[in-house]
């Protein structure tokens, strides 16, 4: 082989490596996150794949909201200060496009991340 | 022979600029927006376009809908037909009376027997206006059946008259798929074009790809649990769910649902949820809205029965889990259930 045709076998890598790089980063997806927003704003964003439970002390807009996450990739509402109590009794939330809401408190809980593959959930 | 790799170099790079340029403005980022109105959630996800003024002017447009069709707000039309019950015509505007003239169409394929505008005053019995539930006596029920139905409603060309003084209307059950016509409409108007707009309002879809005729995958709620049961497919579609797991309250290990089938005066028990695709013609979110009702509150018999009536309203299809947790389609549509891990 001549060093030439070295030289540009070295550059069609590179140049390979460089768009299969862009590609990866362009399509990089998250994994199971979940999206904590009060009134349109994020104010927490957890990772359903931790294994240690955590518990979230958010505020809505109507007073204080418990959210526990068990550390198995479930999220859910524990305690809450709204009067039905909707949020609370939601089941809890663990596939991508799961939402557990709260309206008076104007919180939304969504997860998302890759695995359903689907556009929008009809409920 | 160096010589040569000059250009292979500089054509690779161009090429690899090129290509990543194009990926990059071929796929803008979504654009997602939340709004709270009529007691539930409205997510707005646009892709391309101004996609943030879109948002903000599909919520406009929703509040709207909601200020005209309110059974609570007192500025709303539904009030103001409401609270000259028994004393004579009300005038309306177009929109409102176009709407009522909808849902009245949809109430007429079983004669209103699973569909009614004017169930409000049993609904309330059972304190689904205000939140504070319970189970009414089965004379409280009958007694107000007897004046909960439309054929109270006189519908003039611009008025609306209610002839018992105790009968209401309450358009909550189109009003949310009204709200998804509204802006769909508007959607057709937009220069520059979204490439895509998903609009979920309370888990009633408006799927819009405008011309580009998209292949969106609807997934269907699992009415036991979270996650999905299956997905079907669909182009550019209005998506109705009637479920009895959003709205509901339990009494002694009942569970009493939000949709009052109007037959009985009470909820309905003989579907865990219903779902309705149309297309995107006029008036076809409202429409599919009240359909889902209908079929909610229907058997399987009379779900097959009324089929073709709901085909000629413009339903496409229909995904229907029954009380057992069966699940079943109507129409020309695939459902692809998950497969259980």
């Amino acid at each position: 082989m001549k060093r030439s045709d070295r030289i540009t076998a070295v550059v069609i890598l590179t140049a390979m490596a460089l768009v299969a790089v862009t590609w990866i980063v362009m399509h990089r997806t998250r994994g199971t996150v979940a999206v904590v927003r009060v009134d349109g704003r994020v104010v927490a964003t957890v990772d359903l794949t931790l294994r240690e439970p955590q518990t979230l002390h958010i505020t809505g807009v109507l007073g204080p909201l418990v959210i526990a996450v068990d550390g198995k990739g479930s999220i859910r509402v524990t305690e809450s200060t709204c009067t039905d109590r909707i949020c609370v009794h939601t089941v809890p939330a663990r596939s991508p496009g799961d939402q557990i809401i709260c309206v008076p408190n104007r919180m939304v809980i969504t997860v998302e991340g890759k695995g359903t593959g689907i556009d929008a959930l009809a409920q | 022979m160096r010589k040569a790799i000059a250009p292979i170099v500089a054509l690779i790079v161009v090429g690899a600029g090129l290509a990543t340029f194009f990926a990059l403005r071929a796929s803008p980022e979504p654009v997602t927006s939340t709004y709270f109105l009529m007691d539930t959630v409205l997510t707005v996800k646009t892709t391309g376009g101004d996609a943030t003024a879109i948002n903000e002017h599909l919520h406009a447009l929703a509040s709207g809908v909601d200020s005209m069709t309110s059974y609570y707000k007192s500025e709303s039309e539904t009030v103001r037909v409401n609270t000259a019950a028994g004393r004579g015509p009300v005038s309306v505007s177009p929109e409102y009376a176009a709407l009522l003239k909808a849902a009245m169409a949809v109430e007429t394929i079983d004669h209103g027997e699973t569909f009614d505008i004017a169930i409000a005053p049993v609904s309330s019995l059972w304190g689904f206006s205000t939140k504070d539930f319970r189970v009414p006596a089965a004379k409280e029920i009958s007694d107000t059946l007897a004046y909960s139905h439309s054929d109270q409603l006189t519908i003039a060309d611009s008025t609306v008259q209610i002839r018992d003084s105790r009968a209401r209307i309450d358009l909550g059950g189109v009003a949310k798929g009204y709200s998804l016509d509204v802006m769909e409409e508007y959607l057709h108007t937009v220069t520059p074009q979204p490439r895509q707009v998903i609009v979920d309002f309370g888990g009633n879809l408006l799927l819009y790809s405008g011309g580009q005729k998209h292949d969106w995958k609807i997934g269907i709620r699992d009415p036991r649990g979270q996650g999905i049961i299956g997905y079907v497919r669909s182009g550019d579609a209005f998506v109705a769910t009637s479920g009895d797991y959003e709205r509901y309250f339990e009494r002694d290990g009942t569970r009493y649902c939000h949709i009052i089938d109007p037959s009985t005066g009470y909820p309905g028990t003989l579907n865990q949820s219903v779902t309705v695709i149309t297309g995107m013609e006029p008036m076809q979110g409202a429409i599919g809205d009240a359909l889902g009702k209908v079929f909610f509150c229907s058997t399987a018999e009379t779900q097959h029965s009324l089929f073709p009536a709901a085909q000629n309203q413009g339903a496409i299809g229909i995904v229907i889990v029954d009380a057992a947790g069966t699940r079943s389609t109507l129409g020309p549509i695939t459902f692809v259930p998950t497969t259980d891990q």
